[in-house]
């Protein structure tokens, strides 16, 4: 009862413009509504979609590619054996790479750099800390060489050591990702002859 | 007049509804909570990035381990508790970094930090295809032992993911208060 009277009191006092009005107002939140939430999502969901590698982009075996400033080539991929005190299926794989210094700027542009190894079925494997390899003096790792100090031109030589099961080897790829050429990533063909 | 007293109304009513809503619906922070998937002791459970399955659960007065060359024996008030788990990754490199024991009257113990360095202590880290296994270390109360969930996820602050929520089940009580089967030390340098 009170809501009846309560409605016909404010039909009877607003004039056919305020009325008006404020049914327009009603229909606009229903824009409203919708756009500001977009609004409100936008920042995290385009922040979650570049947060994540999504975008292979594929390089030939023997070709270099462009990334995060630099030039990037997959030198070998290569089983290690002979390594004490694994796993009866696991094996270590080493990826190298050869990458020409285009933008000295290391630490700006190679930014949680990340070599990993994807298989034919999608897996990832992260570089590992269970195994490590005498490597030449002048092989670094990815995150060290941002440290390095290398100049314009320079070419420096990255291996990361992995450790993968015996039924990936067959179809395993190198791929780098930084963090700001997010979503894309390089993925290497793997060596050819 | 009659408006007045409709408007009040309203006021009450909208007053109202606000309470019943703050009351009966759940807080964010639950809203957000991990996600449990529950399982009991060799049981696989299957989280978003990992699989674990607890083992085994021993119980120690003393922890033995070996540091830097010298032997070293850990202590307790109350009871060491030992789960030993199989991890193993979904489809990428996944490091277990958090594991905590329920216990029956609910309290909360994170694994110890008395130690480091000693095989299969978190963080642990798998890769797909190569399972491994880890080793949790508990220092509770001994009525804690009983009836307690092993609770395991990679990090120990997160939302809107999976965590492992394992019940270890009964364990009988010694009559000196400790759990059954305890042990006097449990050397944490072998192997796993």
């Amino acid at each position: 009862m009170s809501m009846t009277a309560h409605g016909s009191a404010v039909e009877t006092d607003a004039t056919p413009d305020e009325r008006r009005w404020r049914r327009r107002c009603l229909w606009a939140l229903l824009l409203l509504v919708p756009l500001a939430l977009a609004e409100q999502s936008y920042e995290s969901v385009v922040t979650l979609l570049n947060n994540s590698d999504r975008l292979a982009r594929d390089v030939a075996w023997g070709q270099a590619a462009e990334f995060g400033g630099s030039e990037w080539r997959l030198a070998n991929l290569r089983a290690a054996s002979g390594v004490p005190g694994l796993p009866p299926n696991a094996v270590p794989v080493l990826a190298d790479f050869t990458v020409r210094v285009g933008d000295a700027d290391l630490q700006g542009h190679w930014k949680v750099c990340m070599v990993m190894l994807i298989d034919a079925a999608g897996r990832r494997w992260l570089p590992s800390g269970a195994v490590s390899l005498k490597q030449p003096d002048d092989v670094q790792r990815c995150n060290s060489a941002m440290f390095s100090g290398a100049k314009n031109g320079d070419t420096l030589k990255i291996s990361e050591t992995f450790l993968v099961p015996k039924d990936a080897t067959a179809t395993i790829r190198p791929a780098v990702s930084l963090a700001g050429e997010r979503p894309r990533y390089l993925r290497f063909q793997r060596p050819q002859g | 007049m009659m408006r007045r007293l409709a408007n009040i109304g309203l006021l009450l009513a909208a007053a109202v509804l606000c309470y019943g809503l703050q009351t009966t619906r759940p807080h964010y922070a639950d809203l957000i909570a991990p996600i449990p998937v529950y399982g009991n002791l060799k049981d696989d459970v299957a989280l978003r990035t990992f699989t674990v399955r607890a083992d085994a659960v021993t119980f120690a007065c003393t922890l033995a381990i070996e540091q830097f060359g010298r032997r070293r024996l850990l202590t307790t008030g109350g009871v060491w508790a030992i789960v030993t788990v199989a991890l193993s990754a979904k489809d990428s490199t996944t490091t277990i970094a958090a594991a905590t024991w329920k216990g029956p009257g609910g309290l909360l113990y994170d694994t110890t930090e008395r130690l480091s360095l000693a095989p299969g202590m978190p963080p642990v880290t798998v890769q797909p295809g190569l399972p491994g296994k880890g080793r949790l270390v508990f220092e509770i109360r001994p009525d804690e032992a009983s009836e307690a969930t092993l609770l395991v996820s990679e990090a120990r602050y997160f939302a809107l993911d999976s965590q492992a929520h394992i019940a270890l089940g009964p364990i009988a009580v010694r009559p000196d208060g400790l759990p059954e089967g305890t042990v006097e030390t449990f050397d944490l340098s072998k192997d796993l």
